[in-house]
């Protein structure tokens, strides 16, 4: 199983007075391969639980396993690690940093892995013809469309190789053009065999054809209603 | 002497490493006391983060006690033009009782904080941090050692009066045995030279190996070996090289060999020298932690980045030290 | 090894893009830290040429010099303690020397005055090389004198041919001027009068068997302690200097100068660390965000700190280099104009100093100690705070 979660729990200020239980008692199991969507109303959990699926936080308690690593009590510095490795993220507003230059943006994940300047420049142009945007390699990001930015943050995802992209909330700011643009990429990657996850309330998501499952979120735990 | 730019610059680089290493042991109390690897509370987290904090603190700390220990040097060579009977850093420090101690625990300072980053190196490799508890207490023993620094320093500098007579290096260093005043008597020339190179070719043979073959005792020795060869090498440097990089058979003197006339060829000599020392000895301080859990793949792995680097260093320190005594062997003196 | 080499390379590439993207902040701590560095680099500067300058003065000066001292005050010192003095194993030479102070009224200048016998002083025929024009009048010819660039100005401008000076019963004594220092020399020679012995001795009144110092010459340099103890066994009431004690002295005024003005720069100092320190813990929301971007991209928080490390290393490399560079500007082309008050002396008569500062290793880490380490500590934790920005600040809802 890719990702396996057994009764997972995760609790912010736990014990004092602005104690939030964000997730209560998760179980998951996520097959490699598959495309699936987490759905919720604002406030059921389903940014924390990406969060610790992402290795970017740790459970309070209960068991987690993804693409082989057990996130729990694993210090930052081996989260952060293994999340180069084998996890790509695409954010709500898609996070790019509009001074740099789309280039430089999707070069970003490459700096910490000690490639030479042609290795990574290899990588970068690979993907910016495969996702036709070579042309605004050197442009500032904050001066390129819409749909360049989506493409993009895929880009940015894809440059190190992930077997597993996350994706947050990622047509929340998006027309029903670039949605369906965004959900045709993400069907695209599940045929090359990547795992993907994506937290979304959006129909255009939600109800595309490519998704394997949806899974419902509600206060904190799996709907299965 | 306090009212000069090098006394000045002098405790300005003790208060740095006092501060610097004084906030690393506040956190290191923090450590100690709430540490648990098994809780995910915001305090256990913040106490994750205060990790690279100490970390950091350390490793500038190391980066100032170094340069302190070359200001220390520079700066006895300055006072020596206002010191009688000193013509240059050797008659400084010699000029009151706390000049060689001070210059002792600084350079005891450059290795001591030097393994603390490497046990921190080693602890970072594996995920549960097995050395946090070791490294904090360490840390907290480092403290008195940097005031030790700063306080032996001070009086050292508070010592100094233009009036004071002191000896300079060819008194102290130089071959008359009959004098009384000569520090490093008894060892002749060609005993030395054979000792020297004689613990070159061991520790090469020794590292080699280590390298090929690595065990755990051998480690240690490795490490021993490090340790006195450090001391007879400055020895060496100071009784025999040095008059040849000088070109004056009795000016010895360790000290003379940073400054511009002779290309600061000394920097280059105990840079080497130094590191190689460093490097070499750290490998007993990593030998022990394979026993830890996890431990043993990183162990591994820094002695053989560490031996490495530290016969390399070695066949440096041994080159630009011998060089002038070999190419006068060839070609003869000056003139 | 070579990845971890690479990495570096990588993050510096990165954090000149981040220092460029924030370059009025960065710029202005640039600015103000190679103003503080400007400071610091010409006191540094300074002290070391005027050093230099003096010990080099020092070089042809006696082995020892030997004056009188009657109620703690030098007095004249007769003629035949020169005798006792030539009578001790290894002295080479003996030679009386008169010096004085003449005050000019008009000018308001302390003119140094210095009579001596050409013939017997030791390298007294290559006075001929320090003159710009004219030449050193023969031994023994009286009324002739050589003088410094200054004081030529100051005769040209009473527009005369001849230095007029009093003597103590306010009579005129009248040298034309036979030679005039170079500007070379300006530091010791420019307000300095240079005249045969004789006529100093008729100038200042003094008997014809008295000095004002007896010059000592040593055959071997390593007597000189032993000789000068003799000396000063022999004649109680002599003052023996010997030219080690001197340069010493001048080590220890300038080096207290100098540490006087380090330690009221240390206040400019510690304003600009507290003013770094500030500009470096203000992080935006923006710089937050972008943190938060990399930590989830896979920077781990050494990478940041080392992207802050390398920040702060460039913007003081960059304004090490400036701040020195302006140091030595102002020292070697604009004589220092800004700092001579506090390290050059009372005189009226100013000579054109012509500094050379000493580039050397030890100055330049002697002003890194003072500048950049400070900076550089006070930006640690700043930098700390920075690299531990939660990764999940940036994923929605939380």
């Amino acid at each position: 199983m890719f990702i396996e979660l057994e009764g997972v729990t995760k609790i912010y200020n736990q014990g004092q007075i602005n104690e939030v239980v964000a997730l209560r008692d998760i179980d998951l199991r996520i097959e490699a391969h598959t495309l699936n969507c987490l759905r919720g109303a604002s406030g059921c959990g389903k940014s924390t639980l990406l969060s610790i699926i992402g290795c970017v936080i740790q459970p309070t308690s209960g068991r987690a396993a993804v693409a082989g690593l057990q996130p729990a009590r694993m210090p930052d510095r081996f989260l952060t690690v293994h999340r180069r490795r084998c996890i790509g993220f695409i954010f709500q507003n898609f996070n790019i940093l509009p001074a740099l230059t789309v280039r430089e943006n999707i070069t970003l994940p490459l700096v910490p892995l000690g490639l030479n300047r042609r290795a990574m420049a290899e990588r970068v142009n690979r993907l910016l013809q495969r996702f036709s945007i070579s042309h605004r390699g050197n442009f500032p990001a904050g001066r390129i469309s819409g749909g360049e930015l989506q493409r993009v943050a895929i880009a940015r995802a894809l440059v190190n190789d992930p077997p597993l992209i996350l994706a947050d909330e990622p047509t929340a700011h998006l027309d029903s053009g670039l949605s369906r643009e965004f959900m045709e990429y993400m069907a695209a990657l599940k045929q090359a065999g990547k795992t993907i996850i994506i937290t979304s309330h959006d129909p255009q998501v939600t109800e595309h054809p490519a998704v394997d499952r949806v899974i419902d979120m509600k206060d904190g735990r799996i709907d299965v209603s | 002497m306090f009212l000069n730019s090098w006394s000045i610059a002098l405790l300005i680089c003790g208060v740095l490493v006092l501060f610097l290493l004084g906030l690393a042991a506040r956190s290191a109390v923090r450590v100690l006391l709430f540490w648990d690897p098994e809780s995910d509370s915001n305090r256990q987290i913040r106490l994750e983060n205060e990790i690279w904090l100490t970390s950091t603190l350390v490793e500038y700390g190391l980066g100032v006690q170094i340069l302190s220990l070359a200001v220390f040097v520079l700066a006895a060579d300055y006072f020596s033009q206002s010191i009688v009977g000193a013509m240059c850093a050797t008659g400084s420090l010699l000029a009151n009782d706390f000049g060689i101690p001070a210059l002792m625990v600084k350079i005891g300072g450059v290795f001591l904080y030097g393994y603390w980053i490497v046990l921190h190196q080693l602890d970072i490799r594996s995920p549960k941090y097995p050395l946090v508890r070791l490294k904090y207490v360490y840390l907290l023993l480092l403290l008195p050692l940097v005031v030790l620094d700063l306080a032996l320093e001070t009086v050292y500098i508070a010592g100094l009066t233009p009036e004071i007579i002191t000896s300079c290096c060819a008194v102290v260093f130089g071959d008359a045995a009959g004098g009384g005043t000569n520090l490093l008597s008894g060892l002749t020339h060609g005993m030395s030279l054979v000792l020297f190179y004689g613990s070159v070719l061991l520790l090469l043979a020794a590292g080699a190996v280590l390298l090929a073959a690595p065990r755990p005792w051998l480690s240690l020795v490795f490490g021993c070996l490090w340790l006195g060869f450090f001391i007879l090498a400055l020895m060496t440097v100071t009784t025999v090289f040095s008059s040849y990089i000088y070109a004056m058979p009795y000016h010895k003197c360790p000290f003379c060999l940073l400054k511009p006339e002779y290309r600061y060829i000394g920097f280059a000599i105990y840079a080497a020298l130094f590191g190689g020392a460093f490097m070499g000895t750290s490998v007993v301080v990593a030998e022990p932690l394979r026993r830890l859990e996890e431990m043993g793949a990183a162990v591994s792995g820094y002695r053989k980045k560490a031996v490495g680097v530290s016969l390399l260093l070695l066949i440096l320190f041994t080159i630009l030290s011998s060089y002038h005594y070999v190419r006068y062997l060839i070609v003869g003196g000056e003139g | 090894m070579k990845g971890a080499l690479t990495k570096h390379l990588n993050i510096l590439d990165y954090t000149l893009s981040s220092l460029w993207r924030r370059r009025s902040r960065n710029g202005s701590v640039l600015i103000v830290f190679a103003g503080v560095i400007f400071l610091v680099a010409s006191f540094q500067f300074v002290t070391g040429a005027l050093t230099e300058t003096a010990l080099d003065s020092l070089r042809s000066a006696p082995e020892i010099t030997v004056q009188r001292l009657s109620a703690g005050r030098q007095t004249e010192v007769p003629l035949d303690y020169g005798g006792q003095i030539a009578g001790i194993h290894g002295v080479r030479e003996v030679v009386p020397r008169i010096w004085g102070y003449y005050f000019d009224e008009v000018t308001g200048a302390n003119l140094t005055v210095i009579g001596v016998d050409l013939e017997r002083m030791p390298l007294g025929e290559k006075l001929n090389l320090t003159l710009a024009e004219g030449e050193v009048p023969e031994p023994g010819s009286t009324g002739r004198v050589l003088v410094g660039r200054s004081i030529k100005r100051i005769v040209e401008s009473k527009g005369t041919a001849y230095l007029s000076l009093f003597r103590p019963d306010l009579s005129q004594a009248s040298f034309a001027i036979a030679g005039v220092f170079d500007a070379a020399t300006d530091v010791l020679t420019d307000d300095l009068i240079v005249m045969d012995i004789g006529d100093a001795r008729d100038l200042f009144h003094i008997s014809p068997a008295a000095a004002t110092d007896l010059c000592v010459y040593v055959a071997n340099l390593e007597e000189v302690p032993n000789i000068a103890r003799k000396i000063a066994a022999a004649l109680p009431d002599a003052r023996v200097l010997t030219r080690s004690q001197i340069s010493q002295t001048y080590q220890v005024v300038f080096g207290w100068r100098s540490g006087f003005a380090s330690v009221c720069l240390l206040t400019a100092l510690a304003a600009f660390v507290i003013f770094a320190w500030d500009k470096a813990s203000g992080l935006s929301p923006e710089e937050r965000r972008e943190i938060g971007i990399l930590k989830i991209l896979g920077w781990e928080t050494s990478d940041i700190l080392a992207v802050r490390f390398w920040e702060g290393a460039l913007v003081a490399g960059g304004a090490f280099i400036a701040g020195c560079t302006g140091a030595y500007i102002h020292v070697a082309y604009f004589d220092a104009s800004l700092f001579r008050p506090v390290m050059v002396g009372w005189s009226v008569i100013h000579p054109s100093l012509n500094l050379v500062p000493s580039l050397q290793v030890s100055t330049l880490l002697l002003i890194f100690c003072f500048t950049v380490l400070p900076y550089m500590a006070a930006t640690v934790i700043p930098a700390w705070r920075s690299a531990i920005v939660p990764t999940d600040s940036v994923l929605s809802g939380l």
